[in-house]
């Protein structure tokens, strides 16, 4: 017996006593309906309502139409803000992604790959407030990175890691970057495995090696699973906010803010509920395009394919 | 093969050694710290020290109970609740299962920023702010959209006749559900639950806007709060519960590697 088409099932149930498990199949989807509903959909709502207020939380909102996003846009911090954010998204997709893909295939296929993969593992089950605390205290001005760089006589012992923009970015996409490659070099890992077999022993026969065969073979096949890794990476840095909120909370002053810090200075700092959802609302339709249009481009490079 | 190993042992010596420097320096006393370089190790008794001296004031101790009681009930009624959507949805031919699946899915890829205010207000109106109930009831929605989803893509491997099968039985849907869809699906609800509770554990932004005192508070939002007090003048009994609530986590996720990433490639590719 095989497998019924959609078309099919359709058919049999229609044939069946009216919708025999209409009343049930609502009960077992209701739960997580509702939960959904009402702690997710319900506040989307009201911070988009909320973002075109003035509101602090006491008394009623009130309405003053788009107001907030001029303000916003007009802040030269905001556009900090936002440059900052690129910074995350474009330093994520190229380290700790990249890295991950590298560990993964030369972990590939080795014996003992679990022991070799295991220090890349360990601090991705650390959250990110404790990543935080670790590479404050390591990036102090003349902390243990400093003295390290003195002792080994390489420059940038005299610089102040988490004092000076853009600088304290960086370094914190690279604490990101320690936490985050074991989970996408796993990633990459189950990938490679469900590769099948044949086609790289072929081109092997053919006298493809190393990174001719990875580029030509391994690369391609590997592509959807890319494109997943990939897209967690763009929304995952968007939203950046534990590892910062570890370091340097935003400063000194707001140069190392990200629009997820912003949003939450305006709304819980500043009391200015309006401001506050309008970047939130910003942040969301800029993670939804992002993502739709990510996607777009990889279903339509893979049907050009 | 060697230039594999001796890029790979370079990486791994480099990954590793924030990790030494983590242990070297939550073993060292507050009052020694400068006695020390700091890429010495401190003594073991300086590190139950600080355990002792983090637990004290960072309040701890109320906030390890809490977040584990979040840490296992949140992921536990989630995977079910999830579960029990998948079921609807792949077994039971829901009318319009794929668009409420969407429904369901589509929730957890906004940003949590956007629910924050109105939890924020809405928690205190209601009373369920800096409450534990309101703590799990929103660790567990969030965790439901990625369980549904996971659970409705190992639910479609499975034959739609094993469910047939069971109603000629006379089997009620509770008792298909319960009996024969969850035990079948235990590898990808373990590995779901791992990763929920590993999120729960590690999270900051609900502790940050939904609770107050030392009980309620989870304990990566108190390490925050014990960092931001006593950063300059204990850096080391700061580092040392930065240690103390990585712990449990690192430990479950090194633990269950295996169990884990078998359960989401059965249910994810």
């Amino acid at each position: 017996m095989t497998m019924p088409t959609p078309r099919q099932a359709e058919l049999q149930a229609a044939s069946r006593p009216k919708n025999a498990y209409r009343l049930s199949s609502i009960g077992f989807v209701a739960p997580s309906v509702l939960l959904v509903a009402v702690v997710l959909y319900l506040p989307f709502i009201w911070t988009t309502y909320i973002s075109f207020t003035e509101y602090n939380g006491l008394g009623d909102p009130t309405w003053v139409g788009l107001e907030n996003y001029r303000e916003m846009f007009a802040d030269p911090e905001f556009l900090t803000s936002i440059r900052n954010t690129l910074f995350w998204v474009v330093g994520t997709i190229a380290l700790p992604v990249g890295l991950g893909l590298l560990i993964a295939t030369l972990t590939h296929g080795m014996p003992r790959a679990t022991w070799f993969r295991l220090p890349f593992l360990i601090p991705y089950a650390v959250s990110g407030v404790a990543v935080g605390v670790i590479w404050s205290f390591v990036l102090q001005t003349n902390g243990a990175l400093s003295q390290a760089l003195e002792f080994l006589h390489l420059p940038g012992s005299e610089l102040r890691w988490l004092l000076d923009g853009p600088l304290n970015t960086f370094v914190m996409i690279g604490a990101s970057t320690w936490q985050g490659a074991g989970v996408n070099a796993l990633l990459f890992g189950i990938g490679l495995q469900s590769i099948p077999k044949e086609p790289i022993e072929a081109a092997r026969v053919d006298g493809a090696s190393g990174f001719t065969l990875f580029r030509t073979m391994t690369w391609p096949m590997l592509a959807p699973l890319t494109t997943v890794v990939v897209g967690l990476a763009i929304v995952g840095s968007l939203k950046t906010f534990d590892v910062i909120w570890g370091m340097t909370k935003g400063g000194p002053g707001r140069v190392s803010e990200t629009l997820a810090l912003t949003m939450f200075k305006e709304t819980f700092v500043n009391n200015s509920y309006g401001l506050g959802a309008a970047v939130a609302l910003f942040l969301t339709v800029v993670t939804v395009l992002a993502s739709i249009l990510y996607l777009r481009r990889q279903l339509a490079d893979s049907r050009g394919a | 093969m060697a230039l594999r190993r001796l890029i790979l042992g370079i990486l791994g010596v480099l990954w590793l050694v924030p990790v030494y420097l983590l242990l070297a320096n939550a073993s060292k006393l507050p009052a020694e710290f400068g006695d020390y370089g700091l890429w010495e190790p401190g003594t073991l008794a300086g590190l139950w020290a600080n355990f002792a001296e983090a637990f004290e004031r960072g309040k701890l101790s109320g906030g390890l109970l809490s977040t584990a009681t979040y840490a296992i009930v949140s992921p536990l009624i989630a995977v079910i609740v999830g579960a029990a959507a998948g079921f609807s949805i792949v077994a039971l031919r829901l009318r319009h299962g794929f668009a409420w699946f969407v429904v369901i899915f589509a929730s957890s890829i906004f940003p949590l920023q956007m629910i924050l205010m109105p939890l924020f207000v809405g928690y205190a109106e209601t009373g369920l702010f800096n409450t534990r109930i309101g703590m799990i009831l929103v660790y567990t929605v969030i965790a439901v959209p990625f369980s549904a989803f996971v659970m409705r893509n190992f639910f479609t491997g499975i034959a739609h006749q094993v469910f047939e099968a069971a109603v000629v039985d006379g089997a009620s849907t509770l008792r298909i559900f319960v009996a024969i869809y969850l035990p079948m699906a235990l590898p990808a609800l373990i590995a779901v639950f791992i990763l929920q509770a590993t999120f729960i554990w590690n999270d900051l932004l609900l502790g940050l806007t939904l609770t107050q005192s030392a009980e309620v508070r989870p304990i990566i939002t108190a390490l925050s709060a014990l960092q931001s007090t006593y950063g300059g003048s204990a850096m080391s009994t700061v580092l040392a519960g930065g240690l103390l609530v990585s712990l449990p986590t690192v430990v479950l996720f090194l633990a269950t590697q295996r169990v884990f990433t078998r359960g989401l490639s059965l249910g994810q590719f």
